[in-house]
C-alpha cells in the first residue's frame, strides 16, 4: 500500500482523503447486466445427472415378489432371475413375509419380459441338486444359486402380487406337450419325487406331487407323459411297480427280478397297453398302480368285474395248498384266478350221508378264453358250458416244483362221466371237477421207490440158490457118476464083443451072416432112439425156463420174481422128481441092459460065427464106423458146451450173488470132476456104438441147444439183475438229489423264515443302502443349502 | 485504510503490479486488468453448483465394487458412507475418520466455505473479519487439492488389487462424479477474487483513528 501508482493524478492532491465509494450494483442490475455463460456449466452438470438418474429409474424394470419356503443361496443385488437361462432380472431385496412364514424375494425384471410373467408363471431356485437322479446343476456350485422362472408367450392377467415359488423345480415346463395322469396306490412303495416312468424300458416320463388322497387312504402321484408316448396310453393301459427286486418261487423256479439298477434307488413305474380295444383317454385319468407286472397282467382280466364269470367248484377231498389267487389255467394259459375257498356243506339226501365239500370260486375272464373283447359272462359260461359236454373238466392240479403250489386246471378229461354245468346254482354256476391229478414229481419219484420195494428179489435170490442146489445134487449122485462108469464097462464089454465080433465077421465074411448082425444092430439103433427121446425133455424145460426168464426181464420186476420163482420151482420139482432121480439109474440099466445084449449079440455072433453071415457083418460095421465117427465129432462139442457152462458159471459169477456163485461153481467142478474121471477120458477112445445113443442124447441136447438157452436164460437175467442194479445204482443219486433239492428248498423257504441267513444278508445289504443313501442325503442337503461350502469348505 | 481500490488502483491478477483504473491490460504482464467486481462471484456461483450436482450422485452411487473370489465370497458395492460405516464395523476407526474427513468432511466443509465466502464478499467487514477471510479462502485454496485423495485412493485400490480369482475391486460410477465434484470446487475457489475481502472495509479503522 506504500506503493503509489505513478500516474496518480496531482489535480486531487490537496484533497483530504475520502473514502472511494464503492461501485455498488445491485442484484437486479446485475442480473440485467447479463448472465455469466458459466452458468452453462452447472445446467449441464445437472442436466446430465438428472438424465443418468432417469435413464437408471426408467430402465431398472418392474418390480415383481415371489415367495418361497427360504431364501438359500438367495443375495440381493447378486442372485439373478433367468428364463432359459437368460438373465433377465435380479434381485433387490430379501425380506419375510408379514406372518415370517416365508421369504419374499423382490426381483427387478427386464420390461419386455415382466410382461409375460402372469399368474401361470412359475419360479423355483436352482440349486445344485444330489438325488437318486443324478447330480445336477453343479454349475450352481460357482455361480451362485439363480432363481428360474418359466412362463408361456402370453400376457396373462396378473392378479396376484405375490407368485408363490416352487421348492423345486417342476418336472416339465408348462409348454412342454404331453398327458397328466394320475396313479393311484396303496403306499407310496416304488414311488418318489421325480422317478421315471418306463415304456418298454425307455424314460417317457416322470412323475411328482405325491399326495395322499383326500378321499381314502390311496396314495395318488401326478405322472406326466411326454408327447408322443402318451398317445400309448388307452384305458386299457396298466401301470405296475418296477421299483426294487423280487424274487418268486414260482412254477418255473426261483426267480430274481431286477429291472434297472436306477429304480432299486429311486423307483419307478412302467406301463404298457396289454390288450388292444381301450379308449383313449383324456388328462387327468386315474390309473391304478399295481405292484408287479404280473398283477398287472392279471388286473386285465379283472378290469371289469361286471363281465367276469364266477364259477363253484365242488371237491370232495380236502385241497391243502391251494391259495386265493392262484391261477386258473386254460390250454396252459392264465385265464381266470381263485377268488374265494369255503367249504360247503351238503345235507343229507336220499341214500346219501351228509357231505363236506371244499367250495372253490373261481373267476374267469371271458376275453382270456378267446372270446371276442365285449363277451360278457353270460358268453362265457355258454361257451365253457359247450365244452364241458365234450369233457371238460375243473381239477387241481400242481403247479410248484415241489408241487406246493396248486393251482385249477380246466383240462380236457375223455373218460369223464356225462356231467353239465349246473347254471341256476346259486351263488355262482357249478362246474364239474375231474380228481386232482398231482402227477408231479414227487408223487412220480414215490411210486418208483414204492415199486422198487414192493419187488421180491430175496425171494428169487432164494429160488435161484434152492435151483443150484438141486443141480448140484443131481450132478454129485452116485447114479450121475456111474455113468461113465458103467459107460466105461459097457464100452469094454462092447470092445470085447468087438474083438469077438472081428474074429466072428472075418468068419462070417466066410459064413455071410452079415444081416443078421445088421437087423441086430439096426435094434440096438432102436434101442439108443428110445434112450433119445428120454432126454429130450430137459431141452424143454431149459427153453421154458428161458422163456420164463426172458419174459421177467421184459415185463415187471414184481411178474418177473415171482415167474422165475415158479420156474425154478418147477424146475427144481422137475429135476427132484423121483423119475429124474432116476434117469441116470435107469441110463445105467439101460447100459447094462446094453451090455447084456451085447452080450447076447457076442453069443449071437459066436454062434453066427458059424452061420456064415460076414458080408452083412461087413456092412454093418461100416454102419458102425460111421456112427462111430459121429460120436466122435459130437464128442468135439463136448468142450465147447464145457466152455458154454463156463461163461454161464461166469456169468452167474458176476451177478455176486455168492451163494448162486459157489453153487455153479460147485456144479461146474463137479462136472468137471465127472467128465475129468479117467473114465470119462477113456470115453473117446472107447467109443463104441453102444454110445450112438448117448451121442444122439448130446446131439439133441446141443441141437435144442440148451446150453445156449440156459445161457441166454442167465444171459436175461443178468440183464435184469443189471438193470435192476443200475436202478439202484441210480437210486442213491436221486435220492441225493431230492435230499438236496429239499435241502435248497427249506434252505429256500428257511431264508424267508425270522432271520434266514438270505435275510440277514438282505437286511444288511438294505440297511447299508440305507447308510449310503443317508449319507448321500446329507451330504447332497448340506450342498443344496450351501453350494459355497464345497468349494471354500466351510 | 487504504486500498488499492480507494487509491484509484487496479491490481494485475497475474504479476501483482498495480495500475491506473483505466488501464486495461498489464503492460508488464499483457494480463487483462479485471476491476474487483461482484460479478465474477457468478462463476464461483456456477462453479460451486456444478460441483454440489456432482456430489449427490457420488455420495448415493457406489464408489468401490469389490468382489471376493469372484463374487462367491460376496461382492460388495459401497458408497462412501457406506464404506465409512463397514470400516467402523471392523474397528478402523482411524482409517474411517481419514475416509469420512477426506469424502464427506472436507468437500461439505469446502462448500460451506466458498459460500460464506461468495455471500460475504464485498460487504462491509472489519479488518478482523476480513483477516478470517483471507484465512479461509486460503485452507479452501490449500486443501481442495488433498480432496482427491478419495479418488486417488479408488484408482490405486483398483490398479493394485486386481488378483482375477481372488478379488478384485472396480471403482463405481461415484468415483467419476466425486472426482468432478472436487474439480468443479476446485475451480469454484480459483474464480473467487481474493481482492473483494477486502472492498467493504471501513473508511478508518480505530487503529487508523489512533496513529493518523
Amino acid at each position: 500500500m506504500t506503493d503509489t501508482p505513478p500516474s496518480q493524478p496531482s489535480s486531487e492532491g490537496a484533497a483530504p482523503l475520502r473514502p472511494a465509494s464503492p461501485v455498488r450494483r445491485t442484484a437486479a442490475r446485475a442480473a440485467r447486466a447479463g448472465v455469466s455463460l458459466i452458468w452453462l456449466v452447472p445446467v449441464i452438470a445437472l442436466l446430465v445427472t438428472l438424465g443418468l438418474a432417469w435413464n437408471a429409474y426408467s430402465g431398472r424394470g418392474t418390480l415383481i415378489s415371489v415367495a418361497f419356503t427360504d431364501a438359500a443361496g438367495i443375495t440381493p443385488g447378486e442372485t439373478q432371475l433367468r428364463f432359459r437361462e437368460i438373465a433377465v432380472g435380479q434381485v433387490e431385496a430379501v425380506r419375510f413375509t408379514g406372518d415370517l412364514r416365508s421369504v419374499l424375494v423382490d426381483i427387478r425384471v427386464a420390461e419386455d419380459v415382466a410382461q409375460f410373467i402372469d399368474d401361470a408363471a412359475e419360479f423355483w431356485i436352482v440349486r445344485p441338486q444330489v438325488s437318486t437322479q443324478g447330480i445336477s446343476r453343479l454349475d450352481t456350485v460357482l455361480t451362485g444359486a439363480f432363481i428360474e422362472g418359466s412362463w408361456d408367450d402370453e400376457p396373462g392377467p396378473t392378479g396376484e402380487e405375490i407368485h408363490v415359488g416352487l421348492d423345486k423345480p417342476p418336472l416339465t415346463r408348462s409348454n412342454e406337450q404331453g398327458t397328466w395322469v394320475t396313479l393311484a396306490s396303496d403306499s407310496a412303495k416304488g414311488l418318489s419325487e421325480g422317478a421315471p416312468v418306463f415304456f418298454r424300458g425307455l424314460t417317457v416320463g416322470r412323475m411328482q406331487n405325491l399326495r395322499l388322497s383326500e378321499r381314502d387312504e390311496t396314495v395318488l402321484a401326478d405322472v406326466f407323459v411326454s408327447s408322443p408316448h402318451d398317445q400309448r396310453l388307452t384305458t386299457a393301459t396298466v401301470f405296475w411297480d418296477i421299483s426294487g427286486f423280487s424274487v418268486g418261487l414260482g412254477p418255473q423256479g426261483v426267480e430274481l427280478n431286477v429291472t434297472a439298477v436306477t429304480s432299486l434307488l429311486q423307483g419307478g413305474v412302467e406301463f404298457a397297453t396289454l390288450i388292444s380295444g381301450g379308449q383313449p383317454i383324456r388328462s387327468g385319468h386315474v390309473y391304478q398302480l399295481q405292484p408287479d407286472q404280473e398283477a398287472a397282467q392279471n388286473s386285465l382280466f379283472s378290469g371289469a368285474p361286471q363281465s367276469e364269470l364266477r364259477l363253484s367248484l365242488l371237491l370232495p377231498e380236502a385241497i391243502k395248498g391251494l391259495t386265493e389267487g392262484a391261477p386258473v389255467q386254460f390250454q396252459g394259459l392264465n385265464v381266470g384266478r381263485v377268488t374265494n375257498l369255503a367249504v360247503r356243506l351238503v345235507p343229507a339226501g336220499a341214500g346219501q350221508s351228509r357231505q363236506v365239500l371244499q367250495d372253490i370260486t373261481i373267476a374267469i375272464s371271458p376275453q382270456r378264453l378267446g372270446l371276442r373283447d365285449e363277451a360278457t359272462a353270460a358268453d362265457a359260461l355258454s361257451f365253457l358250458a359247450g365244452r364241458v359236454a365234450e369233457g371238460l373238466r375243473a381239477r387241481v392240479a400242481g403247479a410248484g416244483l415241489l408241487g406246493t403250489s396248486l393251482m385249477i386246471e380246466l383240462v380236457e378229461v375223455p373218460e369223464a362221466p356225462a356231467a353239465q354245468i349246473v347254471t341256476d346254482a346259486e351263488p355262482h354256476p357249478i362246474m364239474p371237477v375231474a380228481p386232482a391229478d398231482m402227477s408231479d414229481i414227487s408223487t412220480s419219484a414215490q411210486g418208483l421207490l414204492n415199486r422198487l420195494g414192493n419187488l421180491e428179489l430175496e425171494e428169487l435170490l432164494t429160488s435161484a440158490t434152492d435151483m443150484m442146489d438141486s443141480v448140484t445134487a443131481l450132478a454129485r449122485s452116485q447114479d450121475t457118476r456111474a455113468i461113465p462108469e458103467a459107460l466105461r464097462r459097457t464100452i469094454d464089454e462092447a470092445r470085447v464083443t468087438m474083438t469077438d465080433l472081428r474074429s466072428t465077421a472075418e468068419e462070417l465074411r466066410q459064413s455071410g451072416a452079415v444081416g443078421n448082425i445088421a437087423a441086430a444092430a439096426e435094434a440096438a439103433s432102436a434101442l439108443a432112439g428110445k434112450l433119445n427121446t428120454a432126454a429130450d425133455q430137459i431141452p424143454s424145460i431149459v427153453d421154458s425156463l428161458d422163456t420164463a426168464t426172458a419174459s421177467a426181464a421184459q415185463v415187471d420186476f414184481a411178474a418177473l420174481a415171482a415167474d422165475a420163482q415158479a420156474a425154478l420151482t418147477d424146475l427144481r420139482g422137475v429135476i427132484g422128481t423121483e423119475a429124474a432121480k432116476a434117469l441116470p439109474g435107469r441110463l445105467a440099466a439101460a447100459v447094462d441092459s446094453l451090455g447084456s445084449a451085447s452080450a447076447d449079440i457076442g453069443a449071437l455072433a459066436g454062434e453066427l460065427r458059424q452061420g456064415g453071415a460076414s458080408a452083412k457083418l461087413t456092412q454093418a460095421l461100416d454102419e458102425a464106423s460111421a456112427a462111430f465117427q459121429a460120436v466122435e465129432e459130437a464128442a468135439v462139442d463136448v468142450p465147447e458146451m464145457v466152455d458154454r457152462v463156463d461163461e454161464a458159471a461166469v456169468s452167474i459169477d458176476e451177478f455176486d450173488f455168492a451163494g448162486v456163485s459157489a453153487e455153479t461153481k460147485g456144479l461146474v467142478a463137479d462136472l468137471r470132476a465127472m467128465l475129468g474121471t479117467e473114465d470119462a477120458e477113456q470115453l473117446p477112445r472107447n467109443l463104441s456104438d453102444t454110445l450112438e445113443a448117448a451121442s444122439g442124447l448130446l446131439n439133441d441136447l446141443r441141437d435144442g441147444n440148451a446150453a445156449g438157452s440156459l445161457n441166454a436164460a442167465l444171459d436175461s437175467a443178468r440183464r435184469a439183475m443189471d438193470q435192476i442194479a443200475s436202478a439202484a445204482n441210480t437210486l442213491p443219486a436221486l435220492s441225493q438229489r431230492f435230499q438236496q433239492l429239499a435241502a435248497r428248498g427249506e434252505g429256500v423257504i428257511a431264508a424267508y423264515g425270522d432271520r434266514g441267513a438270505f435275510q440277514t444278508e438282505l437286511i444288511n445289504t438294505l440297511r447299508s443302502l440305507r447308510r449310503a443313501a443317508e449319507s448321500f442325503g446329507s451330504l447332497s442337503a448340506t450342498i443344496e443349502r450351501n453350494p459355497r461350502a464345497f468349494i471354500l469348505g466351510r | 485504510m487504504l486500498t488499492a481500490h480507494r487509491a484509484g488502483l487496479i491490481g494485475c491478477h497475474a504479476c501483482g503490479r498495480v495500475w491506473p483504473q483505466d488501464e486495461t491490460t498489464c503492460r508488464r504482464c499483457g494480463a487483462t486488468l479485471h476491476p474487483p467486481d461482484r460479478r465474477g462471484l457468478q462463476a464461483v456461483w456456477a462453479w460451486l453448483a456444478a460441483g454440489i450436482v456432482f456430489y449427490i450422485p457420488a455420495n448415493l452411487l457406489p464408489m468401490l465394487r469389490t468382489e471376493t473370489f469372484a463374487g462367491l465370497q460376496g461382492s460388495g458395492e459401497a458408497t462412501i458412507v457406506g464404506g465409512v460405516i463397514e470400516l467402523i464395523r471392523y474397528g478402523n476407526w482411524g482409517v474411517a475418520a481419514i475416509v469420512f474427513a477426506a469424502s464427506v468432511i472436507v468437500p461439505l466443509a469446502k462448500f460451506l466455505a466458498i459460500s460464506w465466502l461468495a455471500v460475504v464478499a464485498g460487504r462491509p467487514a472489519t479488518i478482523e473479519a476480513a483477516h478470517t477471510r483471507l484465512k479461509v479462502f486460503e485452507v479452501v485454496e490449500f486443501i481442495g487439492r488433498w480432496s482427491m485423495i478419495d479418488v486417488f485412493v479408488v484408482a490405486i485400490l483398483s490398479a493394485l488389487v486386481q488378483l482375477g480369482f481372488v478379488a478384485s475391486i472396480h471403482p463405481g460410477p461415484a468415483a467419476v462424479s466425486f472426482a468432478l465434484s472436487v474439480a468443479f470446487t476446485m475451480l469454484s475457489a480459483q474464480s473467487f477474487d481474493p481482492r473483494l475481502i477486502w472492498r467493504g472495509l471501513p473508511l478508518r479503522s480505530r487503529r487508523d483513528t489512533t496513529t493518523g
